[in-house]
């Protein structure tokens, strides 16, 4: 039983811009796929597709059984609330508090009177405190999220996909803006929730080690098309090299490689 | 020894000329010209410039060093001043309110673009005529008044303001609307939990500003629309009674109100920043 279903999905920009070329996969239950390629190849236009950030020009996308690109009003709702995403800047609400950014994630299950007043119920700030506390920001529940660091702004983030309830994460270079050792804390909180949680993740990466040591499988894209699909350990240099159209030599992989021998 | 070579070869400009500024220049010496060319052309008649100069100067200080009440008590004259700042008041809260829904319509990031286009059009428009013809226009209705001058002063606020607002909602960070989205909030729910809450101090002081400029208003539409207040009784006192003195008072109560104006907003903007703005 597949949880994802991406079928020949073509997504263009005007008439000259091919941004997704004939993209098929299919992601399995609490998998965790890592989607590399050069800026541009169409990484963040895939994720957005899946959850109808954007439509696609044609194709289907599958998610639980229901086809994506036809969902419209209380139907789309409802799909966006089975999906959490994590974005590279964040996305916060800086003027709010933490816990009032958590609770964001809970605007999709609620009518728009609710939403707007932000009436929650108890169950779901015991929710949204109980995840905050396992992701270590009970401290800074009250702080407005301008006064966080990079790193704990995107833990509030991935708190807030997780308040949702979501039965797969979309995360759009997730460690693009943070230092090394945040970068590293935010990895190892994904592959936690993806291993004890058994929610499916889907993560857009630019660093090609942090996705080989991180993921089951790699998507390797290249100019809107699916250059590679599988294991990490699969993956050849020269495959590498031509996800992102370069020589042996260019790439900072090369460099590592050398230090490393 | 290069980089000296090619500095000197010709001298660094640090602007580049671009046609804007090439516009701007040709407006600022085609304004020098006509500002020369009126002064030169400009008729005097029989009036003595020197001597109606020496007048002026000797009217104003008549106004501002010798003020005192004659016809008004110091009370009425505090009830005149509380009429005109809640005529003020009252059209701005009015003006806001309309403003801040339309403004939501007008802006790109949160409608589409045919709806921003007749908005922003349609408030352009109420923009374009001042707000003395929209008052003596509601007045045909109404007749002049306490109702065409708040009618008309709340029509030209909406104006001003769904543009102010708009343009502070357009500012907004794109990527927070998306999260919100993605996370399957609704439109409405985007706007109170996301929009308003960054964008709640820049409204604020967008607010107080048009709060200023109805109150200077009001003390106008006093005088030619009859709607009563401190701008009546100035009225009265400069062109009726022909009383420097008193119209001095006047000056001063409204001077000293739009320092208190001024030093509340202040005030109220450091207290809403501590809690909502950086």
């Amino acid at each position: 039983m597949t949880i994802l279903e991406v079928d020949s999905v073509i997504k263009r920009y005007g008439t000259e811009t091919v941004a997704l070329d004939n993209v098929s996969f299919s992601v399995q239950p609490g998998e965790f796929v890592a989607i590399i390629g050069p800026s541009g190849a169409g990484k963040s236009t895939l994720l957005r597709c899946i959850n109808r950030l954007i439509d696609v020009t044609s194709g289907d996308i599958r998610f639980a059984g229901v086809s994506v690109p036809q969902l419209r009003g209380a139907a789309l709702r409802r799909h966006r609330t089975q999906i959490g995403m994590i974005f590279q800047h964040y996305n916060l609400v800086n003027r709010l508090s933490v816990i009032e950014n958590v609770l964001h994630g809970r605007l999709g299950y609620k009518n728009t009177l609710q939403g707007i007043l932000g009436l929650y119920s108890e169950q779901e700030k015991r929710d949204a405190v109980r995840i905050l506390e396992t992701l270590g920001l009970t401290e800074q529940m009250y702080k407005r999220c301008d006064q966080l660091s990079g790193g704990q702004k995107q833990r509030v983030g991935i708190a807030r996909a997780l308040v949702q309830k979501p039965k797969m994460l979309l995360c759009d270079e997730p460690i693009a803006s943070l230092d090394p050792s945040s970068a590293k804390v935010i990895m190892d909180t994904l592959q936690d929730i993806n291993r004890t949680m058994g929610i499916t993740v889907l993560v857009n990466l630019h660093q090609v080690d942090v996705a080989l040591h991180y993921a089951e499988r790699i998507i390797g894209v290249n100019k809107g098309r699916i250059i590679y699909d599988g294991a990490p350990h699969a993956l050849s240099n020269a495959q590498i090299y031509q996800i992102y159209g370069s020589e042996a030599g260019e790439l900072i992989l090369d460099l590592k490689e050398r230090y490393a021998a | 020894m290069e980089v000296t070579a090619s500095a000197s070869a010709s001298r660094i400009k640090i602007r580049q000329r671009s046609h804007a500024s090439a516009v701007l220049q040709i407006t600022l010496l085609s304004l020098t010209l006509l500002t020369i060319y009126g002064l030169i052309t400009i008729d005097s008649r029989n009036v003595d410039v020197f001597a109606a100069l020496g007048d002026m100067i000797n009217n104003f200080r008549i106004v501002f060093t010798e003020p005192r009440l004659e016809k008004l008590s110091w009370f009425d004259l505090l009830r005149e001043l509380m009429i005109t700042v809640s005529l003020g008041l009252l059209t701005t809260v009015i003006g806001a309110v309309f403003a801040l829904f339309l403004a939501l319509f007008a802006a790109q990031n949160l409608a589409p673009r045919r709806v921003n286009d007749a908005v922003k059009a349609l408030m352009a428009f109420v923009r374009a005529v001042p707000t003395v013809l929209w008052v003596l226009f509601f007045a045909v209705a109404a007749g002049l008044g306490s109702v065409a001058a708040v009618v008309g002063m709340a029509f030209h606020s909406v104006g001003y303001l769904v543009k102010a607002y708009a343009e502070t909602f357009e500012e907004l960070d794109a990527g927070v609307l998306e999260a919100l989205r993605a996370s399957g909030a609704n439109w409405w729910q985007t706007v109170f939990q996301a929009v308003l809450p960054s964008s709640a101090s820049a409204l604020l002081s967008w607010t107080f500003v048009r709060f200023e400029i109805n109150f200077s208003v009001a003390i106008a539409m006093g005088a030619t629309a009859g709607a009563g207040g401190i701008g009546y009784d100035m009225f009265m006192a400069s062109a009726f009674y022909l009383d420097l003195r008193e119209l001095g008072m006047f000056t001063y109560a409204v001077l000293l109100f739009a320092i208190l104006l001024e030093w509340s907003a202040t005030r109220l903007k450091v207290t809403v920043g501590a809690r909502r703005s950086y």
